[in-house]
C-alpha cells in the first residue's frame, strides 16, 4: 500500500475523524494529489420510535395529531387500502415520524425547527422512499448544501425506525452559534457566494 | 396555568420524574421527554388553553422547561 505524504495523513483525521490505514487508503485513492479536499459530505441521522407512542397518539388527539405530523400523501399512503390493517397503518406513520426525527438531525437547526409537514416521506412506487423538503427544511437544507437525501424505513412490532443520508457539497458553514430563524442573508453565504464577492 | 402545564406534563410528558414537583426551569429533555411525547404535550397545551402554537414556535425551546412552556402559552394568548 502507497504511503502518504506527511501533510496529507496528518490532514485526514482532522477532516474526517477516521484514522487507520483502510480510511487513509481509500482518501488516497480518492485523490492522489493532496492534501485532499472533499468536495462534499455526509450528514446521517436516525431515529428510532415506539408504535405505541404514536397509537396512543391517534387514540388521544385523533385527526387532530395526525393533519398536524403528516402530510396527505403520507396519511394516505400509511392508511393503504383495504387489506391495510389498522396495525399497519400506525406501524407506517411511526416511521414516518422517526424519518422526520433523523433529517432534522442531519438539518441540525438552531433555535426554530421544521414544521413535521415540511419534512414529507415521498412513498414511490415499487415500495421506495424518498423525501421532500419545503418550508423552513428546505431553508436548511439549502443553507448546509445537502444536495441529495436518502432514506430507508423499517417497522417491526413494538418499533419502526428510519434513517436519513445526506450528501453535502463542501462549503463554508453558517455561524452555529445564531438561531435558525435569526440567520441573515449574510449567515447563509455559500462559499461559492464569497468567491463571487 | 402554571398548575395546568404540570398537569400536561403528568399525562403526556413522560417524564423520569414527578413533573408537579420540578423546578420550573428542570430541562424537560434532560428529564426524559421524547420529542414524540413533546408533540403530545403540545396538542395536549393547545387544548387547554384553546389555541395553537404558530410554526415559529415549533423548537425544541419553546418546550424545554415548564418556564418556557408558559412563556410559550402566554406569547401566544397575548396574557
Amino acid at each position: 500500500m502507497s504511503q502518504l505524504p506527511s501533510a496529507v495523513s496528518q490532514s485526514i483525521p482532522a477532516v474526517h475523524g477516521m484514522p487507520g490505514e483502510l480510511s487513509e487508503a481509500l482518501l488516497w485513492y480518492s485523490d492522489g494529489h493532496g492534501p485532499w479536499e472533499p468536495s462534499s459530505s455526509l450528514r446521517v441521522g436516525i431515529d428510532l420510535v415506539l408504535v405505541e407512542d404514536v397509537a396512543g397518539s391517534v387514540e388521544r388527539f385523533g385527526q387532530r395529531y395526525v393533519d398536524r405530523i403528516f402530510t396527505d400523501h403520507e396519511v394516505v399512503y400509511c392508511r393503504g387500502d383495504d387489506s391495510t390493517s389498522p396495525a399497519s397503518y400506525l406501524q407506517r406513520l411511526a416511521a414516518r415520524f422517526a424519518a422526520k426525527e433523523a433529517m432534522v438531525k442531519i438539518l441540525r437547526p438552531v433555535g426554530a425547527r421544521p414544521a413535521w409537514r415540511d419534512i414529507e416521506v415521498r412513498s414511490e412506487a415499487g415500495g421506495w422512499t424518498g423525501v421532500r423538503l419545503s418550508g423552513l427544511a428546505a431553508d436548511l437544507a439549502d443553507e448546509a448544501g445537502i444536495e441529495q437525501v436518502a432514506v430507508s424505513l423499517t417497522h417491526e412490532e413494538p418499533m419502526a425506525a428510519a434513517l436519513v443520508v445526506g450528501v453535502c457539497r463542501n462549503q463554508e458553514s453558517p455561524d452555529p452559534s445564531v438561531p435558525t430563524d435569526r440567520r441573515t442573508t449574510k449567515d447563509r453565504r455559500t462559499t461559492k457566494d464569497r468567491r463571487e464577492e | 396555568m402554571e398548575e395546568t402545564i404540570r398537569l400536561v406534563l403528568a399525562e403526556h410528558g413522560r417524564l423520569a420524574m414527578d413533573p408537579t414537583s420540578i423546578d420550573e426551569n428542570t430541562d424537560l429533555f434532560d428529564a426524559g421527554m421524547t420529542s414524540h411525547a413533546s408533540v403530545n404535550v403540545m396538542l395536549a397545551l393547545e387544548e387547554a388553553f384553546d389555541f395553537e402554537f404558530p410554526e415559529t414556535m415549533l423548537k425544541k425551546s419553546t418546550f424545554e422547561s415548564i418556564a418556557a412552556i408558559r412563556a410559550g402559552v402566554l406569547e401566544v394568548t397575548g396574557g
